[in-house]
């Protein structure tokens, strides 16, 4: 087996001295995609920043290794991380419009993000961008990319996002709800995008999401974050098939699905993600979790191997299968 | 794009002509104007006499009208103190007063927009704090006060630049500095209001995630977002050079037209106060009118139309 592009191995992040991500573990191979999931709130998006090095200032790095192709960024100081972005590693948001500069054409906007990295003429990159128009299924590439920000609809600028992310060929795209703000419909043609670009480059793909829907339709494997932590990681079929965190198990019965009468009321996870201040000793979903007993709310329960690649952390892993009969 | 610019000069056609209208009432309003036209103390006849010259025994409206037309034609009466037309005196003085605010607005922009930029960048870090400290000492040093403190050090004591009048470019640069520090404060602190509001927007973080080096994003992308509100801020402040200009042209002698109004409302020259509420006001609505102009320039959502 190749190494990994992406390891990340017991990530830290702090804010103040509370710990918002503690602890995180995941990798991502050439070619796969693979989910980060949980509710929001619960460190996803600052754990994918933390990957470029874009952490808020409030947000700290401290602790664990970052690794691209074997080079740990978490140890690299932030002046040779823009060499990085964009080159090696992109990641788009979930915001497409607001993620563009409202005054500047798109066509700029994408070429500038290969004459960051290489030294080509404006119009070589302008052709270079209208290429990468082509490639990724955009008609009539000449006047989108003359148009502005205002002039596109948000799935056209998630578009012109994955554009400037994959123009200088990175080995690992981090997609941060890539289509949360999208309808329905463009949703699942941008995903469809992702995938088919995925499969042609062998890019590393970390897709965040909230959306066990989106997971279902495009992850080869699944991290199952809960307040900042790993409750659950495995292939996206063995999660789906064998849930071994309560968590994940909700999770699961909450995907609105074909048959359900629209008026009848989804499985939903009663109360919220507890704030990072207020963490115990014992499991953090111990408030929430329909299994929790006495010792889940004084010690943590470890990840722990059910399979090969399938982890979970729950003192009761052999009791979620009734929990998902009764939900 | 041309239905912005028509409404735009509509606008500023009818601003224009709301402040003439104001000017021709107020004048009115405030008593029989040809007791303000004639010196004091002058005899009944002359009084009536002027009445009859100035067309004050005609109707309002008539007098209305033929006051709109004489503005046309750049008539704004004859000074009764001085006997030459009231337009002649200001045409005199306004290069004066053009050269000085636009001499303190160089001063202002130069220095204000750049120590904006840099406290915005550096925000919270140790070198804010000296600029912080110059545009607090800009905002709170009253101008009449910092241009007698320059004229003690640079004209009396060190004796590198002349203490008032007009003699050789030199001569602007006191008057300049005293009236465009107030401007400077204001445009520094808008200047990084502005520049940490856009800092803070998502294509910030985008442009770096595409391997931009920030001093790169700032220069190519967020002074352009940030110079939206600025604009607005200099249109804005140019008014408040003009008003400064009153006070800065009588501490250091400077010929304007702001020396020229405290002169003619001490002489009681009612027309030539006229003249100059009327330019100051046009002014005003051209600087307004070239603001909305530089927001086309700047933003495509004005110059394209936002659907
Ligand atoms: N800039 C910030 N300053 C302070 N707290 C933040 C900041 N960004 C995120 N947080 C906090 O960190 C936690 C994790 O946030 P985030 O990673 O955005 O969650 P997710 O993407 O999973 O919804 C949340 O509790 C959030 O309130
Ligand atoms: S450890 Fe306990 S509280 Fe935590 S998920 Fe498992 S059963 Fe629930
Ligand atoms: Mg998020």
């Amino acid at each position: 087996m190749t190494a990994p592009v992406l390891d990340i191995d017991r990530l830290r992040l702090e804010i103040g001295a509370a710990a918002v991500v503690d602890g995180l573990s995941l990798s991502v191979g050439q070619g796969e995609i693979v989910a980060l999931v949980g509710e929001s709130g619960c460190g996803k998006s600052l754990s994918a920043l933390a990957v470029l090095r874009l952490l808020p200032d409030a947000v700290r790095l401290a602790g664990g290794r970052i690794l691209l192709e074997g080079k740990d960024l978490a140890t690299r100081d932030m002046s040779s991380m823009a060499a990085i972005r964009g080159r090696d590693a992109s990641i788009i948001f979930q915001e497409p419009t607001a993620s563009l500069d409202p005054l500047m054409p798109v066509g700029d906007q994408i070429a500038e993000a290969l004459t960051a990295h290489r030294s080509v003429s404006a119009r070589e990159a302008m052709l270079r961008a209208r290429e990468m128009l082509v490639s990724i299924g955009i008609s009539d590439p000449d006047r989108r990319l003359a148009q502005y920000p205002f002039e596109l609809s948000g799935g056209m600028c998630q578009r012109i996002m994955i554009a400037i992310a994959l123009i200088c060929g990175p080995r690992l795209l981090i997609a941060d709800e890539p289509t949360t703000a999208l309808d329905v419909t463009i949703q699942a043609q941008i995903l469809h995008l992702i995938r088919q670009l995925v499969a042609e480059r062998g890019t590393a793909v970390l897709l965040i999401t909230h959306d066990m829907g989106v997971v279902a339709d495009i992850a080869d494997r699944v991290v199952v974050m809960y307040a900042g932590r790993v409750a659950e990681t495995a292939t996206a079929e063995e999660l789906f098939r064998a849930p071994r965190h309560p968590y994940t198990a909700l999770l699961l019965a909450s995907i609105p699905r074909a048959g359900i009468k629209p008026k009848s009321r989804l499985a939903t996870i009663e109360g919220t993600v507890p704030p990072p201040s207020s963490h115990g000793s014992g499991c953090r979903f111990a408030s929430r979790c329909p299994l929790a007993e006495d010792r889940c709310r004084i010690e943590s329960p470890p990840l722990v191997d059910h399979a090969p690649g399938h982890q979970a952390a729950c003192w009761r892993s052999g009791q979620v299968a009734t929990l998902g009969a009764a939900a | 794009m041309l239905r912005y610019l028509l409404s735009r000069l509509l606008q500023a056609a009818l601003t224009t002509f709301g402040v003439m209208t104001i000017v021709f009432f107020v004048m009115r309003l405030s008593g029989d104007p040809v007791l303000l036209l004639v010196p004091e103390g002058a005899t009944r006849e002359h009084i009536e006499t002027v009445r009859r010259e100035l067309g004050f025994v005609q109707p309002i409206w008539r007098q209305y009208l033929t006051f709109l037309g004489g503005l046309l034609n750049l008539e704004l009466g004859v000074s009764v103190v001085q006997r030459v037309p009231a337009w002649d005196i200001l045409a005199s003085r306004i290069p004066y007063t053009l050269a000085l605010a636009g001499a303190a607005l160089l001063v202002a922009v130069g220095f204000g927009i750049p120590a904006g930029i840099a406290m915005a960048i550096w925000r919270g870090r140790w070198f804010e704090r000296p600029i912080a400290a110059l545009v607090v000492t800009g905002q709170s040093m009253p101008t009449f006060l910092s241009g007698i403190l320059m004229i003690m050090l640079f004209a009396v004591t060190l004796r590198w630049l002349p203490s008032s009048g007009v003699d050789g470019p030199a001569s602007v640069v006191m008057p300049a500095i005293a009236l465009g520090m107030l401007s400077m404060s204001t445009f520094a602190r808008m200047a990084r209001i502005a520049v940490v509001d856009e800092l803070s927007k998502d294509y910030v973080r985008a442009g770096l995630a595409r391997g931009l080096p920030l001093g790169k994003v700032v220069t190519r992308h967020v002074l352009r977002n940030a110079a939206i509100p600025v604009v607005t801020i200099a249109a804005l402040e140019t008014g408040n050079l003009l008003a400064g200009a009153i006070i800065v042209e009588t501490v250091f002698a400077w010929p304007g037209i702001g020396q020229l109004a405290i002169q003619a409302i001490q002489s009681r020259d009612f027309l030539v106060v006229q003249a100059i509420v009327l330019f100051v006001s046009l002014v005003y609505v051209a600087v307004n009118l070239a603001a909305d102009l530089l927001y086309a320039g700047i933003d495509p959502r004005i110059r394209l139309g936002k659907p």
